[in-house]
């Protein structure tokens, strides 16, 4: 594959993963989704693949009217989307070469949407069809750019004036994501025990935190809305009112309302004050004041909750000039001092005052029991790198000849405590990057909660080892995966209560979701008591699909692992939640993108489980060290299955080109590194003399031809300094010698070793 | 960016007037090059060359530089001249210059370090015109110091061009 293909096929990669992601009204996440097909039409090449160029602009378009709500924003339309994405990395894997089903299923599913387009178009008959297309590209872009958040009203706008202070305000973003995921966790947990007066505090004090600071900020919106919502949550404390689901209701939407403001000044703060929006507000106040109104509990909300749930994400809402005068917004204290830490401080220790103790023990304040500071990602890997040189420079100084004749007992022991001294530091230095997965999974507790509402199914979700800890690097990109493993769980493996009955087990189906360390891996567990997966109905899509053959005898095990594989969905009906053309091969990409491996084991009618293998840290890799010729490469061990010196009777060639190595009844092309890499002067030039390592990467399976194994260290992996994507080397590697070496980047050496 | 800027400040720019500064000058076969003071890390004597595949000839690979990983390139093969053994002249001149994520630091291989000379602005003349096959756009202008001619190079221009760019098809 090309770069270019390489490209693509990775831009329609991170779509597959975002329309799985996409809420009907959760416009942002299509915004994201066009930036990429933005993306997607101006890297494919008009001149090799013309067809996937204007599959791509036909995609945009139908995305462009829906953002302008031009077609319905559906989840059905979201569904025949997911469908053209599916057929447009059918085309890239066939290296840009449309066939007509293909074609067709793209029409159809774009026509679906309500945005027709003919296939001999797509096809390049009719010839010069980009003009036409490319017209409603212009206009729509504006209107996209205010459309993710909510209520937009352009122009009319006045530019922020909390600008004044930038790093109070970065300062307050970082406060207030944590604190209203902390709402969010908390508002879940008071959902399983309510009446727990220890939550609810836990969760009014970030309102409360929130209301303060965003105040002495002058951020208007974002106070009012904290201060309404901590007025009813104010009641809910005082007992004037239950904490019942509607105030939970409107706690998570304000929160998700409230996230979605502050983001938005967080892109002011990057991109400057033409991003910002004003947001309209004025459903959540007034549904607020309804509940507050309503104390005795007369349900009066059924017509404006759906307002309310809409309002934070449909933008077409014009920003009505925000209807709260009644509900009174007192002048909060005007919060003199200098710092957002102080007035955040200040805030609290009042509420602590006025409240009294019984309301404020306990809870919050856990968290506060280990301080911690924020630091610099950079300066954390200026640390790594210091320390892992450091440690280089130890070693070298003691294979130093001449310090290594002298026999001086005091010497000898000097140097051990050196190097107790050095990997201590070490170990801290590598565990100032890691952080618990908790955050990650904390999430998953709303999306269980919403996924179950959604399908009438019910699940429990039963965390372990959220205090496990994982490279914060890898946090962000675990989380779509995760997000669609999950949604794969509820959505097809547990059943509805009525089958769940019928079968036996209690109505309530269980997620487990765990994570552990293990043997210098971090392993994540998402484990169903649903229905397992059927075996047979894999086999039967897997040979329709030419994936394997009807004669082939593949164990249930093999046969499951089969739906990692692209284009793979065993979904007999569609539902809103999964299963939209694009499966579980975008996770098995992600996670290998980690350089992880994803499996799955199942027991019919007894459920699954899908276990995620994942390096601790993204910063070390732990791999063999193969000499070819002079030179030194770390092969990844995570993807080495097994190494060899050849048998001669087992080697074979095709067309005295190609050749292959029998390796437990399966024929794997061998790969000469040697030639791949343009080395010279290696010791063998017959692969039945040289060494072997059968290797596996997306499925494919070489034989990796090598002069000699030298042996396995972790090694900490560095970019080449400024140098961009050299295809088969995946970074560098400071070596004990000093030396670099290089570490190979699978997927490369085998794309390049077939052109 | 604004250390490249303040640079450009310096010995950069437009006009000859611009260029005048502290140059560290090296030689390449028979010629005379400065490179702009400001630009230089530090000067190294030759390491072992970790090769990298795929690379253009004239990238010789990457050195471990206290723990960073470089990338070196050799300034003969870049400028299309006969490659020579390396010997107890030969240095590896560290320059950092601003590429798309922060600044990066890259080697390039020289003959041997002359001196740093400091030039004014009346010794500077700009690029030859050497004719349309000849390309001189990574070249700021000529000096002419003591009766020699020091090329002074636009480090920016031959390091963007050679290293930071992606490789297709090498």
């Amino acid at each position: 594959m090309t770069e270019t293909g390489k490209a693509v096929s990775e831009l329609l990669d991170n779509m597959a993963m975002k329309i799985l992601m996409v809420e009907p009204g959760d416009l942002s996440v299509v915004g994201d989704l066009l930036d990429l097909g933005e993306q997607l039409v101006t890297s494919t090449d008009a001149a090799n693949t013309p067809v996937l160029q204007r599959m791509g602009t036909a995609f945009r378009a139908a995305l462009e009217k829906i953002i302008m709500a031009e077609l319905p924003d559906s989840a059905e339309n979201y569904e025949q989307l997911g469908r053209c994405i599916a057929q447009m990395q059918e085309v890239v894997r066939k290296e840009g070469v449309a066939d007509d089903s293909a074609l067709a299923s793209f029409v159809g599913g774009l026509g679906a949407v309500g945005y027709p387009v003919a296939v001999g178009e797509l096809a390049g008959e009719g010839d010069n069809p980009a003009p036409a297309k490319a017209a409603p590209s212009p206009s729509p872009s504006p209107a996209l750019a205010a459309a993710p958040v909510a209520a937009p009203s352009l122009g009319a706008t006045p530019l922020p004036d909390f600008l004044q202070d930038k790093d109070l305000l970065s300062g307050f973003i970082d406060e207030a994501f944590e604190h209203l995921e902390s709402i969010e966790v908390n508002v879940l947990e008071l959902e399983q025990t309510p009446g727990d007066l220890e939550i609810i505090n836990n969760i009014f004090r970030p309102f409360h935190t929130i209301k303060g600071v965003s105040g002495f900020l002058n951020l208007k919106t974002i106070n009012k809305l904290a201060h309404a919502t901590e007025n009813l949550l104010d009641d809910v404390r005082n007992g004037k009112r239950a904490m019942d689901s509607d105030v939970i209701d409107i706690v998570l939407s304000v929160g998700d309302c409230l996230k979605e403001m502050v983001q938005n000044i967080k892109e002011v703060l990057e991109r400057g004050p033409e991003c910002y929006q004003e947001a309209d507000i004025s459903a959540f106040v007034a549904r607020i004041k309804q509940l507050q109104e309503g104390e005795g509990g007369a349900p009066i909300e059924v017509k404006v909750k759906p307002v309310v749930g809409a309002a934070p994400a449909v933008p077409a809402a014009p920003a009505a000039p925000v209807a709260v005068e009644e509900v009174a917004v007192p002048a909060f204290r005007p919060a003199a001092r200098p710092a957002v830490a102080a007035a955040a401080a200040e805030a609290e220790e009042e509420e602590v005052g006025q409240r009294g103790a019984t309301a404020d023990k306990g809870g919050g304040q856990r968290k506060r029991l280990g301080s911690s500071i924020k630091v610099d990602v950079e300066k954390l890997d200026a640390l790594v790198n210091a320390v892992g040189e450091l440690v280089i420079m130890q070693s070298l100084v003691r294979q130093n000849p001449l310090v290594s004749r002298l026999a001086d007992p005091k010497l000898a022991k000097d140097f051990s405590q050196l190097s107790r001294i050095t990997s201590e530091l070490q170990r801290t230095a590598m565990a100032m990057r890691m952080v618990p997965i908790r955050q990650t999974f904390d999430k998953m507790i709303r999306l269980v909660r919403d996924l179950s509402k959604k399908t009438g199914k019910k699940a429990d979700l039963i965390m372990e080892g959220a205090e496990t800890e994982i490279d914060r690097n890898m946090v962000d990109s675990i989380y779509d995966p995760l997000v669609h493993m999950m949604r794969n769980s509820v959505d097809h493996g547990i059943q509805t209560p009525e089958e769940r009955s019928k079968v036996g087990k209690s109505p309530t189906g269980a997620v487990h979701l765990r994570a552990y360390q293990k043997g210098g891996n971090m392993v994540i567990e998402i484990e169903d008591d649903g229905e397992g997966l059927n075996s047979q109905k894999i086999k039967q899509k897997a040979v329709s699909r030419g994936i394997i053959q009807p004669g082939d005898s593949l164990s249930d095990h093999e046969l499951n692992n089969l739906i990692f594989m692209p284009g793979f969905s065993t979904a007999e009906k569609i539902t809103d939640v999964s299963g939209r053309g694009v499966g579980m091969d975008v996770v098995k990409k992600a996670v290998e993108k980690l350089r992880g491996k994803v499996e799955v084991q199942s027991q019919p009618g007894k459920g699954c489980l899908f276990v995620i293998r994942l390096p601790l840290t993204l910063a070390i890799i732990d791999g063999i060290i193969v000499r070819v010729g002079s030179e030194r490469y770390i092969i990844p061990t995570i993807a080495i299955q097994e190494s060899m010196k050849p048998d001669r009777k087992k080697y074979n060639t095709v067309h005295n080109r190609g050749e292959t190595l029998l390796v437990r009844g399966e024929l794997i092309p061998i790969i000469r590194l040697y030639q791949v890499f343009g080395v010279e002067g290696t010791t063998y030039t017959d692969p039945c003399d040289a060494i072997v390592v059968v290797v596996e990467n997306e499925g494919r399976k070489r034989a990796l031809m090598v002069d000699e194994l030298l042996g396995k260290e972790e090694v900490v992996i560095k970019n080449l300094g400024g140098m961009q994507d050299v295809p088969g080397v995946a970074g560098g590697t400071i070596l004990g010698d000093g030396r670099v070496g290089l570490i190979l980047d699978l997927a490369g050496v085998i794309s390049s070793s077939a052109e | 960016m604004e250390a490249a800027v303040e640079v450009r400040l310096g010995q950069g720019g437009g006009g000859a007037g611009d260029l005048a500064g502290k140059y560290l000058t090296f030689s390449l076969g028979a010629e005379d090059y400065g490179l702009g003071i400001l630009k230089v890390r530090e000067i190294i004597g030759v390491m072992e060359i970790t090769a990298v595949p795929h690379t253009p000839s004239y990238i010789k690979g990457v050195i471990n530089l206290r723990g960073r990983v470089i990338p070196v390139l050799d300034l003969r093969l870049k400028f299309a001249m006969p490659p020579e053994e390396y010997d107890e002249r030969t240095c590896i001149i560290v320059v950092e210059v601003q590429g798309k994520g922060g600044s990066v630091q890259v080697g390039m291989v020289v003959d041997s370090v002359s001196e740093v000379l400091n030039i004014s602005a009346d010794e500077i003349e700009p690029p030859p015109a050497l004719g349309a096959s000849r390309e001189t756009s990574n070249i700021l202008g000529m000096a002419k110091v003591k009766g020699e001619v020091k090329i002074l190079l636009d480090i920016d221009q031959v390091v963007g061009d050679g290293v930071l760019k992606r490789f297709e098809g090498q």
